[in-house]
């Protein structure tokens, strides 16, 4: 029931504040809903039992029978820290969010309420029909966010990203469609579950592209990539982010972009192991070229918000190359990554969005001298800046060294070209801490008939966890680690024959059972 | 000649005999009246009961004989089975739904409200014999039924200019593929020697490659139906007649007499009435491409919303010719048949729903409804601004509304019978229509504007509009059952 719970209580909240009367009391409501989700997710981690890579507090009832649909849900070291970020994150993003949201400010609540349904249920479903459908349904939410409370070029900017979108994710709900056949060809009956799909064993030939497994794969790459968004895809990116509000950005950076690294862990390297070692040089290059591109292109950007975003597809190219890596540094660097760029790039989008209340300005250029008018805003500032740039002891750091240690294991000609991204990610983020904080007093920073306040009350609590996190999650690595190491050894050690199980569900049986299946198989084929 | 009626066919027609009667009460009081109107609620209510009567006698009729032997009546003219069971259910609803429309809209209500109410029940009655015609010459008698009394309904409007020109061309063009669809009957009799269809379709496989004269025959029945349900290139009628006719009655023909056309298709294209023609096989292949294409396109640089509407309506009927054309090649009698029904049922409620909003818009007779006249919706009616959203997402296939279910039934039949190039121009499509499904929500929610509905009340409408999208949403989560229950119909 917990997982249940946690992933429909948001859609109940939604509805509860649909139906609240009094509009001043909308926003403390919501952020006791969030607060409650977020308990409710920390009970979810009370029960996790580490020492295992199986699913764990299954549920599974059969929706749409006809085709093997069901709605299954299952936990497990992959997605259990990407649902708690999810929860962590929004109770922050509503109370940093406070006064950034003027009016319709119960359809916004509502909206974040709906989205956060729809992506936890994309980190817990298990099965693909049941996945796909929170993997659109996190799109209008998102849709609404941007278009109705954005900037200037909102609207271009929301039709774009869900075309974009939209486009990658129908041709994965085709492969989706044809694995479902090959369940029933090869298992007797048709399966959309994910457990299922592990156990298919498709063809796979090397070197032609018009093949079964290597189309398979990028039908589900090509979804995946654009939603992270790998570097040639990356474009709806920008202009989501500096259109969308700030929590529209927090939540699009924070844990959006996670539901295609997501995506890559769970469905796209475990179902087609042979094309994803075949063509992972393809992701290694783009992975490269996000992270120096993203930086280099960051480095020239006028606008804060702007840089922020690019330092995003830069950081995301660390993700998937720490993923194609495919061996344990790689990986875990990865999923540790997600949660890093969650907590910094998140908190950064924060900070944008407290200086932009203030002065209503992004431009890089008038701002200067920051430091002294705003001291507290400087030091959270530079916090997470030190994060972002993965100096020792911040979060960032654990989760760069451990992909860049992966890949130079794996393929050390690309670790040579990502390093680089290390300096010019210090670059970029010093060279705008430094416009904007120290030097002469900007034309907004000494404008006398609009003073600068440092942070109220309520911004030092939305900021406090950030920081703390960044230190705890730098310091204390392990204690994140460890509960998904299990799986990540699975994945990494058994990745051509990826099975995953129920936990305390005939542990043995499946095992057995695929076995029956490859050797009758094999007797086919002779 | 000896006919030997038993009491078990009249049953089985119990519902259209019932529509026939009722349609007759309103105009009738009118006579008795000194041609006076009654009151128009009373003409809806008699009009209503009329369809809901007939509506409970089909669902009565069809549950109580489902499992006796023949379903064939009238020494094999009509047909009572799955396929009309549900189709035909989906066309009363629609109808009523539609009815309701008329009530509320300026263009309909008025002078001569019983006469429309006469003939949109004479409508429903010739649909009902489509849905059921197991020959090809009452299935050409349901047809006309059905179209005469549209024809007259969009000419009856009030608007001037558009709906006069819209009846003519509807007329016309509607005579012409009538003429198409008679000439080809004429060469199937002549070669098979039967107007019976399953006879027909049996003699297909082997006819269809050895003999010219019944290519020709089968070809020129299928153009025929291609006009009635527009797809590429025979829709050329459709924007204009969608957007002339008063609102109500192009969501009459823009979901039942669509579905019932399609439902009589069907009928044609049966289990492996394809195999063995690679060159009509292509024809329609090429068509349904054509279809989705022209009608996705053709809807982006719409600004009326209504022709909008009707261009995504052809696009819709290319998603569903790729239904048709698994049905034609499937060996499985259900397997594709039961995805083309769902998606029918869908694409009526959702396609109802966009156009009653629109008719809430009309404020009188000669009303335009732009796009952009929608602007600001979203604060002056949030409950409706919702509403025709959920219509409009569920158009784009949006899960989890009945949209995409009803896609996702279509598309994976589609690749469980191989045809995975045709799955993907339909998904990829779907991908382009997001574009201009989008534009009225981006319009409702994002630009300022002092939209508000017509003054009138517009109660039924009102209604209308909410339980489609009630039912759009719960119909989609819970599809699983509903399809399995129209896959069992039709096995």
């Amino acid at each position: 029931m917990i997982l249940s719970a946690v992933t429909f209580l948001p859609l109940i909240f939604a509805l509860a504040l649909a139906f609240w009367p009094n509009e001043r009391t909308l926003r403390h409501l919501a952020l006791g809903f969030a607060v409650i989700e977020f308990l409710a997710s920390l009970a979810m981690l009370a029960q996790f039992d580490s020492s295992t890579a199986a699913l764990q507090m299954v549920e599974k009832f059969p929706w749409i029978e006809r085709f093997g649909i069901s709605y299954f849900l299952g936990l497990d070291g992959l997605s259990l820290w990407l649902v708690l970020l999810t929860t962590f994150i929004m109770p922050i993003v509503l109370l940093g969010a406070w006064n950034a949201i003027e009016n319709r400010v119960k359809g916004f609540l509502i909206s974040v309420f709906v989205l956060q349904t729809a992506m936890i249920g994309t980190f817990l479903a298990m099965d693909a029909i049941f996945f796909y459908l929170f993997w659109e349904l996190s799109l209008v939410p998102m849709y609404f966010m941007i278009g109705i409370w954005g900037g200037q070029r909102r609207i271009y900017a929301t039709v774009k990203f869900f075309i974009y979108t939209m486009f990658g994710s129908v041709l994965m709900l085709i492969a989706i469609i044809y694995l479902m056949f090959l369940t029933q060809e090869t298992l007797g009956t048709m399966s959309a579950s994910i457990l299922d799909f592990y156990k298919l064993k498709i063809p796979f030939v090397g070197g032609q592209f018009f093949t079964l497994q290597t189309l398979l794969f990028f039908a589900f790459a090509l979804a995946f990539a654009i939603k992270v968004p790998v570097f040639p895809f990356h474009t709806w990116l920008p202009d989501a982010h500096v259109e969308a509000p700030t929590p529209g950005s927090v939540i699009l950076a924070g844990v959006m972009l996670k539901m295609g690294t997501y995506g890559f862990m769970r469905w796209t390297i475990p179902l087609f192991p042979e094309a994803s070692e075949y063509w992972a040089w393809l992701f290694m290059t783009v992975g490269v070229v996000g992270i120096v591109y993203g930086a280099l292109v960051a480095m020239v950007q006028p606008d804060i918000k702007k840089l922020v975003a690019y330092s995003s597809v830069s950081h995301m190219g660390y993700i998937l190359l720490g993923l194609f890596t495919f061996n344990h540094f790689g990986m875990s660097g990865s999923l540790y990554q997600m949660l890093n760029h969650g907590v910094s790039t998140g908190a950064l989008f924060l900070l944008v969005g407290m200086i932009y209340e203030r002065t209503h300005s992004r431009e890089i250029s008038k701002y200067g001298g920051l430091a002294s008018v705003l001291p507290l805003f400087t030091i959270a500032f530079f916090v997470i800046t030190l994060s972002s740039i993965a100096v020792p002891m911040t979060n960032g750091f654990i989760g760069e060294f451990l992909i860049l240690l992966g890949s130079f294991k794996a393929e050390p000609a690309f670790a040579y070209v990502a390093v680089t991204g290390v300096i010019l990610g210090a670059v970029y983020m010093l060279w705008m801490f430094k416009r904007v904080f120290f030097g002469e007093k900007g034309e907004l920073v000494k404008d006398e008939h609009h003073p600068l306040h440092d942070l109220s009350l309520r911004e030092l609590c939305v900021l406090a966890p950030m920081v703390l996190m960044v230190f705890w999650m730098g310091l204390f690595p392990n204690q994140f680690l460890d509960l998904s190491k299990a799986s990540i050894d699975h994945l990494v050690n058994d990745r051509t024959n990826y099975q995953l199980v129920i936990k305390g569900q005939n542990d043995l049986g499946p095992e057995t059972k695929t076995a029956a299946i490859s050797t009758q198989k094999t007797g086919d084929a002779q | 000649m000896n006919f030997n009626i038993g009491l078990a066919d009249i049953i089985r027609i119990s519902p259209m005999i019932v529509l026939f009667l009722a349609s007759l009460i309103p105009i009738t009081i009118k006579v008795l009246r000194g041609n006076r109107e009654q009151s128009s609620e009373a003409t809806l209510f008699q009009g209503l009961g009329g369809l809901m009567a007939a509506a409970i006698l089909h669902m009565t009729v069809y549950m109580a004989l489902e499992h006796s032997s023949n379903p064939m009546i009238f020494a094999n003219a009509l047909v009572i089975d799955g396929v009309s069971f549900w189709v035909g259910l989906t066309a009363l609803i629609a109808s009523a739904v539609a009815l309701m429309l008329m009530h509320d809209n300026p263009s309909t209500n008025g002078e001569q409200f019983s006469e429309l109410v006469f003939l949109t029940l004479s409508s429903v009655l010739g649909m009902l014999i489509l849905v059921s015609a197991a020959d090809l010459l009452i299935l050409f008698i349901g047809l006309e039924t059905m179209s005469l009394a549209l024809y007259l309904m969009i000419a009856m409007s009030h608007e001037q200019k558009l709906s006069k020109e819209a009846a003519f061309k509807y007329f016309i063009l509607g005579s012409f593929a009538s003429a198409l669809f008679l000439y080809g009957i004429s060469f199937l009799f002549g070669t098979t020697g039967s107007t019976y269809i399953p006879e027909i379709v049996q003699q297909t496989g082997q006819l269809i490659s050895t003999n010219r004269l019944f290519l020709i025959g089968i070809v020129l029945v299928i153009v025929g139906f291609c006009f009635k349900v527009s797809i590429a290139p025979f829709h050329a009628w459709t924007p204009d007649v969608y957007q002339g006719a008063p609102t109500p009655h192009t969501a009459l023909m823009a979901t039942a007499v669509k579905a019932v056309s399609f439902a009589a298709f069907l009928r044609i294209i049966t289990t492996k009435s394809l195999v063995g023609s690679e060159n009509l096989f292509n024809f329609l292949q090429w068509l349904a491409v054509l279809t989705m294409i022209i009608g996705n396109v053709a809807a982006i640089i719409q600004n009326n919303f209504k022709r909008m509407l009707a261009y995504s309506s052809i696009a819709h009927s290319g998603y569903i010719l790729v239904g048709i054309i698994t049905v034609g090649v499937s060996e499985r009698t259900s397997f594709g048949a039961s995805g083309v029904i769902f998606y029918l049922i869908g694409y009526s409620l959702m396609t109802l729903g966009a156009f009653a909003v629109v008719s809430l818009f009309e404020k009188n007779e000669n009303s335009k409804i732009q796009i952009d006249d929608l602007a600001g919706y979203s604060k002056k009616n949030p409950v409706m601004a919702l509403c025709l959203t959920i219509f409009l997402l569920s158009l784009a296939g949006v899960p989890p509304t009945i949209g995409f279910f009803g896609k996702f039934y279509l598309f994976t039949s589609a690749i469980g019978e191989g045809l995975i190039w045709l799955a993907l121009w339909g998904v990829l499509n779907s991908v382009i229509s997001a574009y201009y499904y989008l534009r009225p929500i981006v319009v409702m929610y994002m630009k300022e504007g002092e939209a508000g509905d017509a003054n009138l009340e517009m109660g039924a409408t009102r209604f209308a509009v909410f339980a489609s999208a009630v039912f759009v949403v719960l119909l989609g989560i819970f599809s699983g059952p509903i399809y399995t229950l129209v896959e069992k119909a039709l096995s």
